[in-house]
């Protein structure tokens, strides 16, 4: 048996409607019914709200009937009775005076129930929130308030002599404390954000705590790791990969989210070591204008394929953007290459890189690395103020 | 190499320590360990080695908020044993870091990552008073001396910005390029290129540059 998410005040007898077979207006009617029977059906009412739980589902549950209203009306009513009716109530001989004690106390626990009803159920129902809250805490607010300084400044309790200045205070001061029952609610809802502020405090603490840690230790494992297993070996690159991973965790959320040539090309370098036995080490200078998905970055990536692919060990990167120019270095230690023993067929320098900077606008160029050791490719793409001829393709005559 | 470098170690894993001596080759001794900025000091003191390996990071009491382990250990001990270098040796790539030890007085930064080998060749230029940069930190620093944006010194003794011709041996080992294939490239002495980083050095200790230490805290050196 479960209780419907839309229901009118509390699911109860829909859901046991439902789960009987029975129509709703039965079980309602048995329900109040059963409660003059020594209030077995209200008992039972109160035992099915607490024990049944919701529909399956991730709709918060609204309410059709407005159960906070009709409380506070009702409160305001028994209220305001007891109010006007109280000098007769002096008077009138065969109206016992526990009958306007019991009703004045039954008023302030109908205000404390309308508010606290507003506060636990209604204020997260969609339907209602923290206004609708709002407006029936003060109403609850000023009638208690209305009765208690009524009980104090009209009420003549010397005038008939069956009423005790005690009792009438104490009537008083349970309209006082009416008051105050309104306001604990808002009370436990406060001390809960409150502890729930702490325990996130706490939370992100513990968790700086664990990044200081593991990068104390764990990062500094695996740096040995790549040390002394070499730094081609299988176990250098797991290693590595796993140090940007954790890397990447421990730092979360300093780095920009959009994705910029420098961040792209780092992350490429991070899958190249997955996949090849290489090491690379990406530097980014200067502003990143230059977004990921340009044709440069297209070039760039290529030639790090291509020298994680044909020359391994370590490969460096470095990318520069000045206002003139962004340029990329790709250089390797491998054997190295001559552009022009390269095979027509072989499209991966010639297209990838070449042609693909050329229709761009840019220049790319193949030469030995330094001391005639390895490969560096240098791709470069004028700036948006970038100046006409400046350097553009006369780099391809160099080396 | 004839005669070896005396070095100690300080870092707080014992376990990189020992992987660290094993892994330096023969022509470094180290002379000492320490795993905390109080006996790291202690002992730097005491053996007065040539060069101190120090990371970046250590435990200690009474290290100031916004300072680094390694960076009070030069603080405290580099007055009583002038002849002493260091050298910066962290798995930080945060640049607040690794400016702030260079500040501190660290002839140069490596990452722990180097391989035995590459740590020994920083060793041996840092003993004979060269500054090591790697392509990470050559790279920062152009980046914080404003390169990128085209500042460039017109006076040989202006700390806020770089040369030309330093911004050249910067850039050239951010490219990953050794000394001795900078000075192959540019067509000058491996001792320039040695000279140049030393003053690449020197402004990167002294300058008041505000990139160097509010960039450093804004971002990370990677």
């Amino acid at each position: 048996m479960t209780r419907p998410r839309a229901c009118a005040a509390t699911g109860v007898a829909a859901g046991l409607a439902a789960h009987l077979g029975w129509p709703v207006a039965l079980v309602r009617a048995a329900f109040v019914v059963t409660s003059f029977a020594w209030g077995a059906g209200l008992l039972l009412y109160l035992w099915l709200w607490a024990l049944t739980p919701w529909d399956e589902g991730d709709a918060r549950p609204t309410r059709r009937a407005p159960v906070a209203w009709l409380l506070v009306v009702a409160s305001t009513v028994v209220l305001v009775a007891v109010w006007t009716q109280s000098g007769q109530w002096y008077f009138t001989a065969a109206a016992s005076w526990w009958q306007w004690y019991a009703a004045t106390y039954v008023g302030i626990g109908l205000a404390v129930a309308a508010s606290a009803w507003a506060t636990l159920i209604d204020r997260p129902d969609p339907a209602r929130g923290p206004r609708h809250e709002l407006v029936i805490r003060s109403i609850a607010t000023v009638v208690l308030a209305a009765t208690a300084l009524e009980l104090v400044f009209v009420v003549n309790p010397e005038a008939n002599g069956r009423m005790s200045a005690v009792a009438v205070f104490v009537a008083a001061l349970a309209a006082v404390l009416g008051i105050l029952l309104v306001y604990v609610p808002t009370l436990i809802a406060k001390w809960r954000e409150l502890t729930d502020e702490r325990t996130k405090r706490i939370r992100e603490e513990q968790r700086s705590e664990i990044a200081a840690h593991l990068h104390d230790s764990v990062l500094q494992t695996l740096a040995l790791i790549q040390n002394r297993a070499g730094a081609t070996s299988e176990v250098a690159r797991i290693a590595r990969a796993q140090e940007r991973e954790l890397r990447d965790w421990l730092f979360a959320g300093d780095a920009p989210a959009d994705s910029d040539l420098g961040t792209d090309l780092r992350g490429f370098a991070a899958d190249l070591e997955i996949d090849f036995p290489v090491t690379v080490d990406v530097v980014v200078v200067g502003e990143q204008r230059e977004r990921a998905s340009g044709e440069l970055a297209a070039a760039a990536r290529e030639a790090m394929l291509n020298a994680a692919r044909h020359a391994g060990g370590e490969i460096s990167v470095y990318v520069e953007s000045t206002p003139a120019a962004v340029e990329v270095f790709v250089r390797d230690r491998g054997p190295g290459f001559a552009l022009a023993e390269v095979p027509d067929d072989r499209l991966g320098v010639r297209q990838s890189i070449i042609g693909r900077m050329r229709r761009a606008g840019g220049s790319a160029t193949v030469v030995p690395g330094a001391g005639g050791v390895g490969t560096e490719v240098r791709l470069r793409f004028p700036g948006e103020r970038g100046f006409p001829g400046e350097r553009n393709g006369a780099e391809a005559l160099h080396g | 190499m004839a005669e070896r470098v005396r070095v100690v170690v300080v870092d707080d894993h014992s376990i990189f320590r020992s992987g660290l001596k094993a892994d330096l080759d023969d022509s470094v001794e180290v002379v000492g360990e320490a795993h905390d900025v109080e006996s790291a000091v202690a002992i730097v003191t005491d053996a007065a080695p040539e060069v101190v390996l120090l990371d970046v990071h250590l435990p200690g009491t009474a290290v100031p908020a916004g300072s680094t382990g390694g960076a009070e250990v030069i603080r405290r001990s580099a007055p009583a044993v002038p002849g002493t270098r260091f050298l910066a040796l962290s798995v930080s790539d945060k640049a607040e870091d690794v400016v702030g030890v260079i500040r501190a007085g660290a002839r140069g930064y490596i990452t722990k990552g180097s391989s035995g080998a590459d740590v020994s060749r920083a060793v041996h230029a840092v003993a004979s008073g060269d500054a090591v940069f790697s392509p990470k930190l050559a790279g920062f620093v152009l980046d914080a001396f404003g390169a990128a944006v085209g500042e460039t010194a017109q006076a040989s003794d202006e700390l806020d910005r770089l040369s030309a011709r330093e911004q050249e041996v910067m850039r050239l080992i951010a490219r990953g390029y050794a000394y001795k294939e900078v000075a192959a490239e540019l067509y000058i002495s491996t001792k320039t290129v040695e000279t140049h980083v030393s003053a690449v050095l020197r402004k990167l200790q002294l300058s008041s540059r505000h990139e160097l230490t509010a960039w450093a805290n804004a971002r990370r050196l990677l």
